[in-house]
Order: structure tokens, then C-alpha cells, then sequence
């Protein structure tokens, strides 16, 4: 008889007796008669032949049998130890890869009961006693592996997705090691561990392939458990690649081997999880010249069109694009593509700031990476990319995106060396800016990669710095004893200073007492210290004498707009803005009134339109407060002037009150704030002085004035002023006829493709739902709703702006609210029925 | 946060005419005293105690009282006037009459300058009838010790400080001149062993740390002036200390060389500390010039008071960094 059939017959035995006989003896031999075809060691009673015949053909059905029989009284019988001895090695001991996909199926098949527990433990000692390397050593050996692409298929399935089937199956009973945030490390190892053979394997001469790990990393990684898997094995193969050509060889091959379709996403895990360009470049090769995915992936996707990686990230991929020669030329297209991508005016508009932000960080970082001859290679295209790219920085209304534009200006141009200048602007230093910068110099980020098999260089490393920290402490001790020959003099650092703030500069002239005169002043006087003072003391002069002020308050006005500066004066502009809204207060009609008429009159620079619209603004602002602390002027203008008051009689309350507070028993503690007054509302009667003449002339274009056109700046802030308006306008009998011509003037400029204008817009639509009554809104409003409604949906899923997003959604909510308290009102209902 | 500016501690009110000078007796057992010179001729004697003013005393023919000082021994007041003669009082028992004067001849504004050689003579420098001269005469013998006047032209003499030297060398003169230029003279030599021009403007006051070998002028721009003496008795000029607003009118170092005191023109007295001239507060109180200051010779130095007097015909008397406990 030939083994095969021999071996059927004996198995089909096996099977027989496991599945009808009572009797333990019977079963047990039974089931060492299948263990001996799984052991390979001497004493082993079959041949080499039989083993392999049956491990070939019948191990797969042996388990399902046995997976079968899990409900079978002989399980219920047999004790644990002889479980253990001959029922758990034909799980273990066969080839990994059927045992896997049986225990898998069967895990996922049965219903919970003490069967399923057992197999879940076979599954864990399994997983534990690191077959899973094995079985991917196993397809590494075989050049054409046993079975059909559908089971190397499904085995790729079962590996990757193992958390799943479990966590399913077995939740809330699952097993530690099941869970992603241990599998996913442990299949790396064993990923590692199965590389690591066919490392040796190849030094010994020995054909492999790593087809198979190539796939199961790729599955896993676009499965979404990069992270996991490539933090353990990045660190490892950066270690292995750094002198081993071998390990080099067979990564790359690794890398080769990843499906196209999976490629992205190993490509951008490992590009995140590697710390230095170097180790990047060991491990991956020049896969970005050979395979298309990859090229696309690490020059374009990356850098164009996505915006989330961290600048670590970048350093790492453009620093592994310019380590070498032959993938310069990648650096120089990268920097061709980036540098449009940033001057795109389009680009600047429309994409969202953060993208921008990441553009720019690329744009630095690889013109950093540029040696000189390649810049004079690329000087044109550099240039136009700065001057085109700048305009349309500047132009924007966003600060960010100016500050952005500023910064990347600067940095190029000081790259570029044209004809020895420089650009230089003034901008605010922040995080941001800051860190714009420090792109530019190349990073130091080659700091050695921990050896983890070299415990000494650790220890080394880790002494260095006491003894750097030693000699920088005692280098400024020696320093400060030699500067300081008398340090045994008494020093003067027990002489703590005073409070000197009120040492200030002196004015000869005094201020002027009465409106008239400070107002003649200012329209004539060119005694920079009399102005000075005039300015000064006009809040409070107003403030104190209404009458005066009324009369003249519209003239005073028109000379406080039409001031300039002459005299650099500290604090100008918040000393000549309190003093207009002082008289816009004061006088409100009349000063309104002239006011907006100039807002739309040829002749102002822009800094006036913005002017009196901030003057409108605070004004309409003040109005809208309760009028008890309308007398008290404001303190910080007179305090230089009383020299005879030393100390701050607020300070000397405030102590006064502590103390007879901690002497006071306290009973009970009552309200201890005053009852507010209730007082009549000065904004309500004048709220149409302030809104509606602004909404006039907004599209008759002046040759000086283009509210439409270029004059976006202004535009944006008369939108943002009319939504202030609106919403101190709440509880005003005119809010209602205000909410809808506000409405209709948005529904102009809903699509500026300015955000600042933008934001404008949704912010005066929130104030009007936040204003207008809503009944109102229902009943005189109803047809706008509709659109403004689709709109503001529109605004809330696409506009590029985060700020304008989440504006929208602020604006649906406060309608739907608003909308739903009508409604569910049942007198509002009857009111309108 | 730093605390907030001081206030006086009392202030002393009546002389009825701006305080050109001012200068502290406060022997240990004795009732403390404040002398006070005025525009209009008086000369009060402030008791520190009470708060009031102990004594008048009427000389110089009502014309302004520019300087006054106390000599160690007994109970002598020595004053000089714009009538061009220093006077020397007897204050004993309540008495107040001249029992000496010397006629200096000067019309300008310099003050005296007195030093104890002995505890009976002393020596007093003083501007002469010229314009750039200077005069020391030993007192109380009117002996004249010498006569200064420098080769150059200078201008008038403005401030006058009169020291002896550890070194062993005679008696030497500060001495700020009027188109700013500051020079160390010998007085027994007649010779002038520095000059340097310290600043722009006519020098209004200078005060000299002997202890430490540094001084420091002011004049009526917005800085003060700092220098030192090297071993060669050479004036160097130091860095210089930048006020808010110009004109200062009296510099004084307190005894134990750790505060400077400024009276401005600009109402407030500034305090530095004199090792690193760092502004440490601003005293304000006074609604007029600040003329003159006296640092108190208190023997506890926890008493120590600083007087400021003004052209609004106030003296202020300010206690600050009295010990050090309080100040850290």
C-alpha cells in the first residue's frame, strides 16, 4: 500500500472512533495516533513521508473533526492535563497557516460556550508562542506557496482583521492580547522576526521571498493600524539598516513588494514613524524613482494636497529627497510645483489657512535644502514664485496669511542674495513666525538613533550632560567673582525699587478748561504740547459739559475725523477715537448723521472710513449699556496731572473694606451687590441713526471709494459695524424692519470671496436671528428663511474658512432655535390665526 | 509687582518763602534740629520732635539765605547770604546774634564749603569778588589759605565742595564752573590737578563720595553726571543717569554711601542708589521746584530721615531704606 492511502485510511479510523466511540482508551489513541503524524522527533513511529502526506492533506480536516467534536462527552471526560498532552499539540504543532484559518473560522462560527473558551485559549498560546512568525517564514521559504491566491487571500484577511473577528465574537469577554493596541505590535515583531530569518537565510544562500509580509503589512496599514505596527518596526529596521546591506537589500525589497494599492499607506505611516531622513532613505530606497505610487505619494500627495503632517514629517521626506543624487532632480521638480502652489492667488483665496500654512513650511523647508548652484539653477522661477506669491499674501485681509507671506518673503529673498538685499518687514514675532524661521536653518535632527543592542553608548550618552551642566554652573560663578572685585561692599540688591510709573514727562502749558477752547485748539493751535493737552482733556470735557458739547458737537467732530497725527502724540488714535464717541454719545443724532454721510463722501482714506466706523461702533456700544456709569470720566488722563494724590484712593477703599470685612461677623450673607437700577435704553430711539444711512450708497462707486471692488477691507468692517448694530439693536421696537434690510443687503455680498468679508456676513446674520423677535422672523421674514437657510448649509458643509464653518453652523442653530420656540409657542400661534 | 511710591512721613509748613538749603542736627542725647535757610532771609531751626519751628532767626537784611551749616563743636550756625557776607551764630541758651561775619564779595548763587581740620579751625571756601575765583580762608582767623582762579576762561564758579584726602595730601576742592567743565584743585598747591568738562551746561550742583572716590554732578539737562578719581587724582568721567525731565538744583549721598538723592526741577526728588546709580523711587510731593536736600545724621540709623525743600515753601521729610530688613 502506497503512505497516501495508508495515511487516509488510518486518519478516516481516527475519525471514526473520535466521533462514535465511548470508550477513553479508544480516543485517546485516536488522538495520539493523529499527534504522531505532528511529531518530527526520533522516537516518532511514521515516516518522513506519511508526515508530510498528511500534514499536505488531512491536518485541516483533522481540526475541523476536532473543532466538531468540542460538544462530544469525551471532551466533557478527559481530564485537562490529558487535554493538554494530546489534544493541544495538534493545534499547535501542524503548519500555522491552516491552523490559523480553522481556529479563525471556528471562533467565528461558534456561539459562546466552554468549547468556544477553549479554542479562544488555543488561539491565545497560538498567537503567544510566536507562530505567527512561522507561518510568515513559512510563505517567505516557498517561492510558489501550497494553496490557491483565494486562501493565501483569506489567510491575509484572517491575520490582518484577528481584533475584529474576536472583539466581535467575544465582546465584552475578549482577551487582552486581541485587543489592537497589543495584536498589531506583536504582528510586527513577528513581521520583524520573520525578516530576520530570511536575512540569515539569504547570508546562507537560500532563495526567499517577502511577498507575503510585503501584504500583510500593506492590509495592515491601510487598514488603519499603521501606527501601531510601524512604531515597532521603524526604529528596528532604521537600526538594522544603518550597517547591514542585507537588512538594506531585503527592505527594499519589502517596500517593492507592497501592493500599489496599499503603498500610500505604508509610505505615510512609515515616513511619520522613521526619525531621521537617513534612516528614511536606508530603509526605503529610491522606490520613489522606481515605483509610480510612491513617486506620486512622497512628491506630490503628500506636500500638495494633504496639510496634516507634522514639519518633523516633511524634514524627513524632503531631506530623504535631497540625500541623494539621483533623487536631486525630485527636489528640484518638488520645489518648481510647492513654490506655484504657494504664489497661486487662487490658491491663497480659496484654500483653507492651514494648508497654507503647511505649503509655506514646505516652500522653506526645501529651499533650505538647496545647494547655491541649484538656486541660480532655479532663480528665476524662485523669483516670480516670491514676488507673485507675496502680492497675493499681502493683498489678503487675513493677518496670518499677510504675516505668512511676510515671513516666507523675507526667508527667500535672504536665500536668494539678489544683488545683496534683503527683504525686511515688520510683522509681530509669534509661535508661528517663529518657527517659519527656524526652518530655514538646516535642522540638527541627526542626532544618534538609541542603539538598543548597545547598552554602553546609552550610559555614555546619559553621563555626558551632568558634566556639561557641571562646567556651565560653575563657569558664571568664576565670571561673576571677577566682575565684581567689591563684592564685599554692600551691594544694592537689597534695595528693592519703588513703584516709578508716575514719574513722568512734565508739560508746562496747563490743559484747557472749557470746551471752546480746546476745540480752537485743535483746529488752529501749532503748539504740539497745547494739542497735546487739548486732546487729552476733549473725552472729559464733553462728558462733563453736555450742553457745550451739543452745540458744537458735529464741528468738533468733523475736526477731530480730519486730525492727523502731527505731533506723534502717545496714544493718538484711542485719545481722538474717545473723544468722537464721547460726542457721538453725547449728541447722537446729529453726529450719527453727519457721520454716515461722510462714511460714503469722496476724499477719506480708508483709515477714516474704518475710523468712523469703529467711532459708530463703540458709540452704539455705549448707548446700549445701562446709563449709571455714564458720568464717571475716564481716570487715566488726570492722574499725572494731581501730583498732590500719592497713593490711589480706590487702594486705600479696598483695604478699608477688607478690614471691616474681616472684623464683621457675618450673619447671613446677603446680596452683596447694589441692585442694579433699571434705566431706559439710549440706543433703542437713535438705533436707525446708526444703521440705516450706512445701508445707502454701499454700491455707487466712488472714484475714490469702491465698497464692491478693491475696498474689501472696508467692506468687512461695515458688515461686521451693521451686525453690532443689529445685535445691540435687541428688544428694539426697530430690530424688525432693521433684521430684514439687513438681510437683503447681505444677500448682495454672500459669496465675497473675501473671508473676512465672509465672516462679516455670517456674523450679522447670527445677530440678526439673535435680535430679531421671532415672530417676526416667522411672519415677515418667512420667503428670505427658505434661502438664507440652503445658504447658510452651503456655507456650513464647503467653505474653506474654519471660522466661516463654524459661523454657519453657530447661525443654523440660533434659527432653528428660534424657529422652534415660535412655533411650539401655542399664543404666538393663535395670534397669528 | 513693586510696592507703591512712598509718601512723607510729615511735612513742615510756615517758612513762608521758598527753602534754598537745608541741613540736619540731630546729636544723639539733644533734641533733633532741622536749620532751614529761605528766600526772604530766615533762617528757621525746626525742632523734629514737635514738629515746629523752634526759632527764627532774621539776618542777611532779608535778602535770600542760600547756605546753612552747623560746625561739630557747640552750638554754632554759620549761614551765608546773597548780601555777600557768611555769617557765624551763636545759638547758645536761646540766643540767636552774628558774633562774626566774612564779607566774600560774590554775587552769584555758590554755595560754601566748610571743612573741620581741627575742632577748633576749619576752613571755608567760598567764591570770590571775581569771576572765576575762589577763596579758602581758615577760620574762625580769617587767614586766607589761598586763592584759586583758573588759567582759562570759565564762567562763573556754581558749586564748590571742599574735602581732605586720606592720602595725606592737603585739602582739595571740587569745583563746577559755569560753561560746565569740573575741576580738582590743590588747595595748598594753588595748582589744578584736573579738568574735565562734564557738561554742556552750566554745572548747578555736585556732590563727592570721599570714601569711595566718586562724585557726581548735575547741571540743567536731562542727566546726571557720574565720575571717579584714579590714583593720579585725574577726574574720570563715568556713565550717566538719564532723568524724565532736565534740571537739577541739589545732589546728596547719604552717610553710609548707599543712597543718592536728586532734588528735580521738575517737583520730584529722585533716589538712586549711589553703587550702581539705579533709580530706586521717585518722591513726589511738592508742587514747585525742589531746591534743596539733606540726608539726617541721626545715629540710629533707623531714624534717618531725608528733608526736601521746595520753592512751594514746604519741606518734606521722607524715611526710606532705613534698614534693611524693610527694603528686602
Amino acid at each position: 500500500m502506497e503512505p497516501g492511502s495508508e495515511v487516509r485510511l488510518r486518519v478516516a479510523q481516527c475519525f471514526r472512533t473520535l466521533s462514535s466511540s465511548t470508550d477513553h482508551g479508544d480516543i485517546i489513541d485516536a488522538l495520539k495516533t493523529l499527534n504522531s503524524y505532528l511529531n518530527d522527533g526520533a522516537e516518532s513511529r511514521t515516516t518522513s513521508a506519511e508526515r508530510e502526506e498528511f500534514r499536505r492533506s488531512h491536518y485541516s480536516r483533522t481540526l475541523r473533526v476536532l473543532v466538531g467534536q468540542l460538544q462530544a462527552d469525551w471532551m466533557h471526560s478527559l481530564s485537562a492535563a490529558q487535554l493538554s498532552q494530546v489534544w493541544d499539540p495538534l493545534f499547535l504543532k501542524g503548519p500555522p497557516d491552516q491552523a490559523l484559518l480553522v481556529l479563525m473560522e471556528a471562533v467565528s462560527e461558534l456561539s459562546p460556550s466552554t468549547g468556544l473558551d477553549r479554542l479562544v485559549c488555543i488561539t491565545e498560546r497560538f498567537l503567544q508562542s510566536g507562530h505567527l512568525a512561522d507561518l510568515l517564514w513559512s510563505f517567505c521559504l516557498q517561492p510558489a506557496p501550497s494553496g490557491s491566491p483565494q486562501l493565501r487571500e483569506t489567510l491575509l484577511a484572517r491575520l490582518t482583521s484577528l481584533p475584529d473577528i474576536t472583539a466581535n465574537k467575544l465582546h465584552p469577554n475578549n482577551r487582552a492580547l486581541f485587543v489592537p493596541q497589543r495584536y498589531y505590535p506583536l504582528l510586527a515583531l513577528e513581521m520583524l522576526a520573520a525578516l530576520e530569518r530570511t536575512c540569515q537565510a539569504l547570508r546562507g544562500g537560500t532563495d526567499c521571498s517577502s511577498t507575503f509580509v510585503a501584504q500583510t503589512l500593506g492590509k495592515v496599514c491601510v487598514q488603519g493600524h499603521s501606527g501601531p505596527v510601524l512604531a515597532v518596526m521603524a526604529p528596528r529596521l532604521a537600526v538594522c539598516t544603518r550597517s547591514d546591506m542585507v537588512w538594506q537589500r531585503v527592505c527594499w525589497k519589502l517596500l517593492e513588494n507592497v501592493p500599489e494599492r496599499w503603498m500610500e499607506s505604508v509610505l505615510t505611516g512609515l515616513v511619520q514613524a522613521v526619525k531621521s531622513p537617513d534612516a528614511f532613505s536606508r530603509i526605503v530606497g529610491n522606490l520613489v524613482l522606481t515605483n509610480k505610487k510612491a513617486h506620486f505619494v512622497l512628491t506630490h500627495k503628500v506636500l500638495l494636497l494633504q496639510y496634516k503632517y507634522e514639519t518633523p514629517v516633511l524634514r524627513t521626506l524632503l531631506g530623504y529627497l535631497a540625500s541623494d543624487s539621483d533623487r536631486r532632480p525630485l527636489l528640484i521638480q518638488v520645489v518648481r510645483s510647492v513654490s506655484q502652489a504657494w504664489a497661486n492667488p487662487s490658491a491663497v483665496k480659496h484654500t483653507p489657512l492651514e494648508q497654507q500654512l503647511y505649503v509655506s513650511k514646505t516652500l522653506l523647508l526645501t529651499v533650505s535644502l538647496l545647494t547655491d548652484s541649484e538656486l541660480q539653477e532655479l532663480r528665476s522661477d524662485l523669483l516670480q514664485c516670491m514676488l507673485g506669491g507675496m502680492q497675493s499674501h499681502l493683498d489678503s485681509s487675513v493677518v496670518r496669511i499677510r504675516t505668512m507671506g511676510m515671513v516666507v518673503g523675507e526667508c527667500l529673498s535672504s536665500r536668494m542674495e539678489i544683488n545683496g538685499t534683503k527683504l525686511k518687514f515688520e510683522y509681530k514675532q509669534n509661535e508661528e513666525t517663529r518657527e517659519l524661521l527656524s526652518l530655514m536653518t538646516p535642522s540638527m535632527c541627526t542626532e544618534p538613533e538609541p542603539e538598543p543592542a548597545d547598552g554602553a553608548e546609552f550610559a555614555e550618552e546619559t553621563r555626558e550632560p551632568s558634566t556639561h551642566r557641571s562646567t556651565s554652573q560653575s563657569r558664571p560663578a568664576s565670571q561673576r567673582s571677577k566682575s565684581d572685585p567689591d563684592s564685599d561692599l554692600d551691594s544694592d540688591d537689597d534695595l528693592t525699587p519703588y513703584d516709578m510709573s508716575g514719574d513722568q514727562e512734565m508739560s508746562r502749558a496747563s490743559p484747557p478748561r472749557y470746551l471752546r477752547d480746546c476745540l480752537e485748539t485743535l483746529i488752529s493751535s501749532e503748539d504740539s504740547e497745547r494739542v497735546e493737552l487739548s486732546l487729552r482733556v476733549a473725552e472729559s470735557l464733553v462728558r462733563r459739559n453736555v450742553f457745550a458739547a451739543k452745540e458744537i458737537s458735529v464741528q468738533m467732530t468733523k475736526v477731530l475725523l480730519h486730525m492727523e497725527d502731527k505731533y506723534s502724540i502717545d496714544g493718538f488714535l484711542a485719545l481722538r477715537q474717545a473723544a468722537m464717541v464721547a460726542l457721538t454719545v453725547i449728541d447722537s443724532v446729529p453726529v450719527t448723521q453727519y457721520l454716515t454721510t461722510e462714511f460714503y463722501s469722496l476724499n477719506y482714506s480708508l483709515r477714516q472710513r474704518l475710523d468712523i466706523l469703529e467711532v459708530l461702533a463703540l458709540a452704539a456700544q455705549e448707548l446700549s449699556k445701562p446709563a449709571s456709569d455714564k458720568t464717571t470720566p475716564s481716570t487715566s488722563t488726570t492722574s499725572e496731572l494731581t501730583s498732590y494724590q500719592t497713593n490711589n484712593p480706590a487702594d486705600w477703599r479696598q483695604v478699608v473694606d477688607k478690614r471691616i470685612q474681616s472684623k464683621t461677623k457675618l450673619i447671613s450673607k446677603g446680596s452683596t451687590q447694589p441692585v442694579t437700577k433699571a434705566a431706559p435704553n439710549r440706543y433703542a430711539p437713535v438705533a436707525g441713526y446708526f444703521f440705516f444711512p450706512l445701508l445707502r450708497n454701499y454700491d455707487k462707486p466712488e472714484v475714490t471709494f469702491d465698497l464692491l471692488g478693491s475696498d474689501q477691507l472696508v467692506l468687512g468692517r461695515l458688515i461686521h459695524t451693521l451686525g453690532l448694530f443689529m445685535h445691540l439693536a435687541v428688544n428694539a421696537p426697530i430690530a424688525a424692519q432693521m433684521g430684514a434690510a439687513l438681510l437683503d443687503f447681505l444677500w448682495a455680498v454672500r459669496y465675497h470671496a473675501d473671508q473676512m468679508v465672509r465672516r462679516g456676513v455670517l456674523f450679522a446674520v447670527c445677530s440678526v436671528f439673535l435680535s430679531v423677535p421671532s415672530q417676526s422672523l416667522l411672519v415677515d421674514l418667512s420667503e428670505q428663511l427658505f434661502e438664507t437657510r440652503t445658504w447658510l448649509a452651503d456655507v456650513a458643509e464647503g467653505d474653506p474658512d474654519a471660522d466661516c464653518r463654524s459661523l454657519a453652523v453657530q447661525s443654523l442653530v440660533l434659527l432653528d432655535k428660534s424657529l422652534k420656540k415660535q412655533l411650539q409657542d401655542p399664543t404666538a400661534l393663535s395670534l397669528e390665526s | 509687582m513693586s510696592r507703591p511710591a512712598p509718601c512723607p512721613i510729615y511735612t513742615l509748613r510756615g517758612a513762608g518763602a521758598p527753602l534754598n538749603t537745608l541741613h540736619f542736627r540731630c546729636p544723639g542725647g539733644d533734641t533733633p534740629l532741622l536749620f532751614s535757610g529761605s528766600a526772604k532771609g530766615a533762617i528757621h531751626i525746626w525742632n523734629l520732635n514737635s514738629r515746629r519751628a523752634e526759632m527764627v532767626v532774621e539776618g542777611h537784611c532779608g535778602n535770600s539765605v542760600i547756605w546753612v551749616s552747623t560746625l561739630r563743636s557747640g552750638d554754632s550756625l554759620m549761614s551765608q547770604g546773597r548780601d555777600m557776607q557768611v555769617c557765624l551764630w551763636d545759638l547758645k541758651e536761646g540766643r540767636s546774634e552774628a558774633v562774626d561775619s566774612v564779607w566774600t564779595g560774590s554775587v552769584g548763587f555758590c554755595q560754601c564749603s566748610l571743612l573741620e581740620t581741627s575742632p577748633s579751625n576749619y576752613l571755608l571756601a567760598f567764591a570770590g569778588s571775581q569771576t572765576e575765583e575762589i577763596k579758602i580762608i581758615e577760620m574762625p582767623s580769617k587767614n586766607p589759605v589761598s586763592t584759586l582762579i583758573p588759567d582759562t576762561k570759565l564762567g562763573m564758579v556754581m558749586c564748590i565742595k571742599l574735602w581732605k584726602s586720606d592720602s595725606g595730601l592737603g585739602p582739595l576742592l571740587f569745583a563746577g564752573y559755569e560753561d560746565g567743565s569740573l575741576l580738582l584743585w590743590d588747595v595748598t598747591q594753588r595748582s589744578e590737578l584736573s579738568h574735565v568738562k562734564a557738561h554742556p551746561e552750566p554745572i548747578m550742583c555736585l556732590t563727592f563720595d570721599p570714601r569711595h572716590l566718586r562724585g557726581v554732578s548735575g547741571s540743567c539737562e536731562k542727566k546726571l553726571s557720574s565720575w571717579m578719581l584714579d590714583n593720579q587724582n585725574n577726574i574720570q568721567l563715568q556713565d550717566c543717569v538719564m532723568l524724565v525731565n532736565p534740571g537739577v538744583s541739589q545732589l546728596r549721598i547719604r552717610d553710609d554711601s548707599r543712597l543718592l538723592a536728586s532734588a528735580g526741577w521738575d517737583h520730584r526728588v529722585r533716589v538712586f542708589s549711589w553703587k550702581k546709580l539705579q533709580p530706586l523711587a521717585v518722591l513726589q510731593y511738592h508742587t514747585d521746584m525742589v531746591l534743596s536736600l539733606a540726608f539726617s545724621d541721626h545715629q540710629d540709623p533707623r531714624q534717618r530721615l531725608l528733608a526736601a525743600g521746595s520753592k512751594d515753601q514746604r519741606i518734606s521729610l521722607w524715611s526710606i531704606y532705613n534698614e534693611r530688613a524693610d527694603t528686602g
